[in-house]
């Protein structure tokens, strides 16, 4: 099992297009994740302090001193929107991603210690998910509930775990079998010992690599949503606000009322996919996991 | 002795057929246990405000929702079997007839768009991988990465507005012109017109999934003897690609096919809509702004059973080709 299968999904075997930039000095584990949690937080606080998201008679207002970036067809400032709605749509991103990812290591679990039955029943499960149309069954579900926050959470974690159990159940057998394991074991270590000093170091790249996949994966998808438009309407996101500025393409309000959002969320997407690529090559790689040729 | 292909065929039928009963329950009880039955919704939407106390009563055994859970569930199943899925109120038509009418759009759309995404994303894929770090490679790689960032209504929209709205060259909405050509020939063109920037739009979604496939195949496929053994033999250009990388791609990308076609479906749903194209996701867009449940219903049913059945088709055939080696 290759480690690059695991960032697979859009981005994946890209195989080392990214490396030179974000290889060096273990770009993702130390600096690009501390910077994201410092920026998201600046975000909240900066977004908290800003002045309200409120409608003023200054309808369609192109980009000026006053409106940055203009304003939408109920007088909004968009910029101010903008950065409200950066927190939210990154958060949604990352605490989806946090859901599926427990969700699915709770399975892959339950799968190596359960023995072959219980095993065989969970891939079983997933197996149908894997086969279920998702998202005929998100929009079903989104249209009856117009989920807010947490039930977006809630749906596209449900909805998505199943992918990650695939690739996280045959690294957790192979760390289960390996001798580092059976011999802490024979030497009277605890099955919580096994697990902290040998098997979750072992895993934890993988882990980290199936987190950034979710995370694409979830902001793409409450990203489509809001701007189907299916989500509360309180809940302000990038694709909610993408959904705005489409009743406004035909005017020259779409220049900064689509572009704003729609350039923020695919910065975001990009960020991600280069820092999973940079991780998969260098921090994820170091151990003896590059090297494993099972 | 029995083909191969009809023993993958048959396996995977057993677990097609269970989840798509399952949805099929999932899709009946799923309105009859949330929160606000469809008939309550309906009656508070402007459509009918003024509606009499039998006439509500007659629209709930309309919906299917008189008498009990077990005695709807089997009119339901019994419905469906023979096709009936439903009258939407809206529309003023059986949802089945609707369907037909939708379905072809959408599987044109993906018809159209298949071809084009997997043949880009191979020969790109190819060519970037056979010299990673090349000029090439690293300009399509990039772009590509790109692409991928964009989510697919993104794409559809920026498509929409440069080539139907600010350079006006193409169709910007709808399937045909609003009266449509006599002439079969003019009706083809027009039909083949407003379908290139939805077809476009869905291409440039799928086209990154494919070519990071490709390329990280080709990376691995130029290591192999064969591969080594053909290029020291003199054999390149077209032959190289297509005979030696190309086949070897081909039970890889079907299997990929088979995995991706959910995505695909959703992607088509987000394209439909931004382009008012009149498939089912456009369709099934408007039954949600609508509250048209009984459609949305039905067309879930038929999607989740178009999806399942493609999948199930293509799944078979990689099994059988990835057997061959």
């Amino acid at each position: 099992m290759q480690w690059q299968q695991v960032w697979r999904g859009e981005g994946e075997l890209m195989l080392g297009y990214w490396s030179p930039i974000t290889q060096s000095a273990g770009f993702v584990s130390k600096g690009a994740l501390a910077a994201s949690v410092i920026l998201m937080m600046a975000g909240f606080t900066l977004s908290e302090s800003l002045p309200a998201y409120k409608t003023s008679p200054d309808v369609l207002h192109p980009p000026s001193a006053e409106y940055w970036l203009g304003t939408n067809g109920i007088g909004q400032d968009v910029f101010i929107g903008l950065v409200r709605a950066a927190p939210v749509t990154i958060f949604l991103a990352l605490v989806t991603a946090t859901a599926a990812l427990v969700l699915a290591l709770a399975a892959s679990s339950l799968a190596a210690f359960g023995g072959p039955a219980v095993r065989g029943a969970v891939l079983r499960v997933v197996d149908v998910l894997q086969v279920i149309p998702s998202i005929l069954l998100l929009l079903l579900l989104a249209a009856w509930i117009q989920p807010g926050f947490l039930g977006l959470v809630v749906l596209l974690a449900l909805t998505g775990w199943h992918e990650d159990v695939r690739v996280a159940l045959p690294i957790l057998l192979r760390e289960l079998t390996r001798e580092n394991v059976h011999f802490a074991r024979r030497m009277g270590a605890s099955r919580t010992y096994c697990l902290r000093h040998h098997i979750l170091p072992a895993i934890w790249p993988a882990i980290v690599g199936l987190f950034l996949q979710n995370v694409r994966q979830a902001a793409l998808k409450s990203a489509g949503f809001g701007f189907l438009g299916l989500t509360d309407p309180r809940l302000l996101t990038w694709g909610s606000m993408m959904q705005d500025a489409m009743e406004h393409l035909y005017t020259d309000a779409w220049a900064w009322l689509l572009l704003p959002p729609a350039g923020a969320l695919s910065l975001f997407l990009i960020g991600i996919l280069i820092i999973g690529e940079g991780y998969s090559q260098s921090g994820g790689l170091t151990g003896k996991e590059q090297y494993d040729p099972g | 002795m029995v083909p191969p292909i009809l023993i993958n065929l048959l396996s995977g039928l057993s677990v097609r057929l269970l989840v798509f009963f399952l949805l099929v329950l999932l899709v009946f009880f799923l309105p009859r246990l949330l929160p606000g039955d469809p008939v309550a919704i309906f009656l508070s939407s402007d459509l009918s405000r003024d509606l009499s106390g039998s006439e509500a009563v007659e629209l709930r055994s309309q919906f299917g929702l008189a008498g009990g859970w077990l005695q709807q569930l089997g009119e339901y199943l019994s419905n469906l079997i023979v096709g009936d899925l439903g009258y939407s109120v809206p529309h003023a038509a059986p949802v089945s007839q609707l369907l037909k009418t939708a379905i072809p759009w959408t599987l044109l759309l993906i018809a159209c768009a298949a071809p084009l995404f997997l043949i880009a994303g191979a020969a790109g894929g190819i060519e970037a991988g056979k010299a990673p770090g090349a000029l090439f490679d690293r300009v399509a790689t990039g772009t590509v990465t790109v692409i991928a960032s964009i989510p697919p209504f993104t794409a559809a929209v920026l498509l929409l507005l440069a080539f139907g709205i600010l350079w006006p060259v193409l169709p910007a909405g709808g399937a045909e012109p609003l009266f449509p050509s006599d002439n079969p020939l003019q009706r083809d063109f027009d039909v083949a017109r407003h379908a290139v920037l939805p077809v476009l739009a869905l291409s440039l979604h799928e086209v990154s999934r494919f070519y990071f496939l490709a390329r990280g195949e080709a990376i691995t496929l130029s290591q192999r003897p064969f591969i080594i053994n053909a290029c020291g033999r003199g054999i390149k250009g077209w032959r190289l690609r297509a005979a030696y990388y190309g086949r070897s791609l081909f039970p890889v990308f079907l299997a990929r096919m088979s995995d991706s076609l959910t995505g695909l479906f959703g992607a088509v749903l987000f394209v439909e809509i931004v382009f008012s194209y009149p498939g089912t996701g456009h369709l099934i867009y408007n039954a949600i702004l609508d509250r048209d449940y009984v459609l949305l219903q039905g067309a879930v049913i038929v999607m989740a059973g178009l999806v399942l059945l493609l999948n199930w088709i293509i799944d078979a055939v990689a099994t059988s080709l990835a057997r061959r080696g």
